[in-house]
């Protein structure tokens, strides 16, 4: 590398900076706005020309996970002196908090979606994850006959939309009783990120010279012990790659999510846009729903950032 | 105690055979090299004692049992690989415990042992480093360490210096020979560069497409070569070899190479020990040192014109034009000014070798 940049390096290193800077915010607008949309008041949802700067509120995510009625006369004093804080910014708002005959607050929808899309997400990347590094190490180092014709076939089972499935997919589950059941969505998540892990696995396996095993295996453990005290070691990069990516897929999937559940297992995403249907949308409560859904990923995509950076780069750096 | 014995192993890939009836007795405490050119069979050799590689026919054996088929782990073998193979993820004190881990020893022992391998190899000062961190010579002197740790019946290495650079690699191998000295193993030893076998081996076996072309002591193989491809493989600059024909004349016996006017002049006892050989089918071994050359005629000297002078610093070699033929002689450094100067040359009789060239045998001519 040249110790002295020339005047068109620089150039282009500006250039390269007002292009990155473009794609950055072109990315982040949707964020930002449905950030700051799930902490505006509910009259400046939806102004023309849009309020930029406005007291935040948390009102929406009460909303969100609260089931209410409109208010037919205001709260007395005594009953709005009486309530919780998070009962009178409801109040504010024209409604009331619905309660049980035991004066129990009833829960929104929105919780359980969210604690379905936690459960079917993890456990179907969990499970595809560790099937498809099992067979990931199994193609990279024996000989398996016809190698190359599984490979493909396992790849194949991706090349179908699953919108093109989910109706023919719907009624099989129907008739095995796998229908709105989490057993069921899971089932189908692994078995669609299950070709996704296999080859990125594959990649990553390959990548791991075999003299390790071997030099596990003449130090005297078995092929077993050489797996999980050397492979799984090294491969962690590309687990950790994989399952952010698998993680992604089923937690942001729609179509069969739509399709296959609609109480007990539904997930997040279904979920979220049959509430724009229910009267006059309060989208305050939309955006707050939406900007918590996109905290999972986030936030397990920045656990394991170092992990991603490296398998990214894998190849480069291993030699 | 621990002797090997391979026999009569046979080992294919595929349609290919790398192993052709194999047959080998290594002794206690003895450092063999296995020598020959990459895909000669000699690491599949190597791969196949480890338990890495199966073979399909023959027998391994050590102490006289038969180990073929047992696994890698419980052969009591240890292995250093020319990529090193230090587990990346564990600091070169796991490194080194790791294979007494197997073995379910005291935390106690496997730490006294550790530190008694680092202090031999001197590299106490980096147990707590990770391969990454290390030079090319500490990661060699750790992957042997972890070999060394179990104290294994049988060190195995797959040029385990290959990977080094030129200097280094000569420190290493006096340091792989002290080693040796002090732990007393029984070793075999992989590589293609026959000064390391050379500098290394009690016995280097030399091989060549599978085939066990020659087993001795480095002395043997360098001056007693079995065949054509010993003689040119081991040795540098490369032995002379050229076919020859075989003249009685009246006081001596001459051998032409090259279709040269004249040839070399060799004692008369060579015809006896020709055993009919002379009439053709017969090619001259003769190293470099073996080539005699002065300035001036002398007798049984033929007058040759020189080519190419290399200068290697302590000698020079330079190319002789006999007939047809070069032949390579190796003198005082700056004997010979440049290309194109007369000089007069004969062979050394005691140095030469005389090949079957149909088979590349050696036909043992001692004069």
């Amino acid at each position: 590398m040249a110790a002295v940049r020339t005047s068109s390096e620089i150039g282009f290193n500006r250039v390269a900076i007002v292009a990155v800077l473009m794609v950055t915010i072109i990315f982040l607008a949707p964020i930002y706005w449905i950030a700051s949309t799930a902490f505006k008041p509910r009259n400046l949802a939806t102004t023309i020309p849009p309020t930029v700067v406005f007291q935040p509120e948390i009102s929406p995510f009460v909303k969100l996970f609260t089931k209410r009625s409109q208010l037919r006369s205001p709260p007395t004093p005594e009953e709005y002196a009486a309530a919780p804080w998070w009962e009178r910014v409801v109040f504010d708002g024209g409604e009331k908090i619905v309660r049980d005959g035991k004066d129990q607050v009833q829960w929104s929808g929105y919780p359980s979606r969210f604690l379905n899309s936690l459960i079917i997400a993890i456990t179907s990347t969990v499970l595809a994850v560790g099937m498809g590094t099992f067979t990931a190490y199994g193609f990279s180092r024996f000989k398996v006959k016809g190698e190359a014709d599984l490979l493909f076939f396992i790849l194949s089972t991706r090349m179908l939309p699953p919108v093109v499935v989910a109706i023919p997919m719907f009624l099989m589950y129907r008739a095995v009783g796998l229908n709105d059941s989490h057993i069921g969505l899971i089932i189908l998540y692994t078995a669609f990120n299950l070709s996704f892990s296999v080859w990125l696995m594959k990649g990553f396996m390959d990548e791991i010279p075999k003299e390790y095993e071997e030099a596990a295996l003449v130090d005297g453990y078995t092929r077993m012990e050489a797996f999980f005290k050397i492979v799984l070691p090294e491969a962690a990069t590309g687990i950790a790659a994989t399952a952010v990516f698998c993680f992604i897929t089923a937690w942001n999937e729609y179509a069969f999510a739509l399709i296959m559940t609609n109480r007990r297992a539904q997930t997040a995403p279904p979920f979220i846009p049959s509430q724009v249907g229910s009267g006059l949308p309060d989208w305050t409560v939309i955006a707050a729903g939406t900007f918590l859904f996109l905290l999972p990923v986030a936030i397990f995509t920045f656990l394991l950032r170092n992990h991603l950076l490296r398998g990214m780069s894998f190849g480069a750096i291993r030699k | 105690m621990t002797q090997i014995e391979l026999r009569g192993v046979q080992k294919f890939f595929g349609a290919v055979q790398v192993i052709k009836d194999l047959n080998l007795k290594i002794s206690d405490n003895e450092f063999i090299v296995l020598l020959g050119q990459s895909g000669c069979g000699k690491t599949t050799t190597l791969r196949a004692i480890a338990g890495l590689e199966t073979i399909d026919e023959g027998d391994i054996l050590i102490d006289g049992k038969p180990i073929q088929h047992l696994k890698a782990a419980d052969r009591d073998i240890a292995m250093v690989f020319q990529s090193f193979s230090l587990y990346p993820h564990m600091s070169v004190y796991e490194n080194i415990a790791f294979p007494l881990r197997a073995t379910r020893k005291s935390k106690a022992e496997i730490d006294s042992e550790v530190r008694s391998v680092a202090k031999t190899l001197q590299i106490l000062d980096l147990l707590d480093k990770k391969p990454s961190a290390l030079s090319g010579g500490d990661m060699q002197r750790v992957a042997i360490g972890r070999a060394l740790v179990r104290r294994p019946k049988a060190m195995l290495m797959d040029e385990p210096i290959g990977a080094l650079d030129a200097k280094l690699r000569e420190e290493m191998r006096a340091e792989i020979k002290r080693l040796h000295i002090k732990q007393g193993s029984t070793t075999i030893y992989v590589t293609h560069d026959q000064i390391e076998a050379m500098s290394l081996a009690d016995r280097i076996v030399i091989m060549h497409e599978g085939v066990l072309q020659q087993v001795g002591s480095p002395d043997e193989v360098y001056s007693r070569p079995a065949n054509l491809f010993v003689a040119q493989f081991v040795g540098s600059p490369v032995m002379n070899v050229a076919d020859a024909a075989v003249a009685e004349t009246a006081s001596s016996v001459s051998v032409t190479v090259g279709g040269a006017a004249s040839g070399f002049e060799f004692p008369r006892a060579l015809l006896s020990k020709l055993n009919g050989h002379a009439g053709g089918q017969l090619a001259l071994g003769i190293r470099p040192e073996g080539v005699l050359i002065r300035r001036d005629a002398a007798e049984g000297f033929l007058p040759v014109e020189t080519q190419i002078v290399e200068p290697l610093g302590s000698f020079d070699i330079v190319d002789l034009k006999v007939g047809s033929k070069m032949l390579r002689a190796r003198t005082k450094s700056g004997f010979v000014s440049g290309p194109g100067e007369k000089v007069f040359a004969r062979i050394d009789p005691a140095q030469a070798h005389f090949f079957d060239t149909a088979s590349g045998k050696s036909l043992e001519v001692r004069l």
